[in-house]
């Protein structure tokens, strides 16, 4: 598991927003606490996924310890990380 | 525990016309209620037991997780207290919304994750109680886990 202690160094901010036009990527982590069943849930409810859509996602981050679960603009990525973050998954984005 | 426990008479249970059914026992309404208070004033304050609750969105760089978290954070508290706010204005309720017993769920899951980092854990090992007041943490653990599968079922029926 990773911790939110603060880094000692900051990494430099290497660019503006407008750097590149490449899509941002939302990924769930795996963590330790959520049920499975939750995690699956939650995928369908917030990205409208099938139920086997959701499950084969979440199995993802069970046993590869991540997926990604929506693309877009770094707004877009943004908006769908707080949702994420609103039910307690663990989400972070980066750029593809 | 018998087999059929709670299969006629489960905890969380849809009905025809889409509201929800509680059934939960005064002393399990009093513990969530409790729980619910415990963690809105846990939000208050900074406290590493959070940390969980408020991921850093942009991983390990740290300047863009703060520009985030002064956008995004506050809003996201507000959030998680007015999921809570439905919680303990409803805990003596029979019957609720879909959207409060989202709500209910939301919270049930955020307090898990706190009591999950209290009690350190983790993937790989099995828990060891230290003591008695742990061992009740964890009794809590279990619990709200149980209630959140009834949860997740009933809205997905």
């Amino acid at each position: 598991m990773s911790t939110t202690a603060p880094l000692e160094v900051m990494e430099p901010d290497t660019g503006t927003d407008s750097e590149t036009d490449a899509p941002w990527v939302v990924l769930v982590w795996n963590d330790p606490i959520n049920l499975m069943s939750y995690v699956t849930f939650v995928l369908q409810k917030l990205f409208s996924y099938s139920k086997a859509e959701a499950d084969k996602l979440m199995m993802q981050v069970h046993t590869e310890g991540k997926a990604a679960v929506s693309h877009g603009t770094r707004s877009e990525a943004e908006r769908d990380v707080f949702r994420l973050h609103e039910h307690g998954l663990w989400a972070t984005m980066q750029q593809d | 525990m018998g087999l059929l426990d709670g299969v006629f008479d489960p905890p969380f249970r849809k009905r025809r016309n889409g509201r929800y059914t509680v059934n939960l026992s005064e002393g399990e309404r009093q513990l969530i209620e409790d729980l619910a208070l415990d963690l809105r004033e846990l939000l208050t304050t900074d406290s590493p037991m959070l940390q969980r609750l408020f991921p850093p969105p942009y991983g390990e760089n740290e300047e863009r997780n703060q520009g985030y978290s002064a956008l995004a954070g506050s809003e996201l508290v507000e959030r998680k207290f007015a999921a809570l706010d439905v919680v303990t204005g409803t805990i003596s309720a029979e019957d609720l919304s879909e959207e409060e017993v989202e709500a209910w769920m939301r919270s049930i899951n955020d307090i898990r994750l706190v009591l999950g980092t209290v009690l350190g854990i983790s993937e790989d090992q099995g828990f060891e109680p230290s003591d008695e007041a742990t061992q009740a943490l964890h009794d809590n653990y279990e619990y709200l886990g149980m209630l959140l599968e009834r949860i997740i079922r009933a809205l997905s029926n």
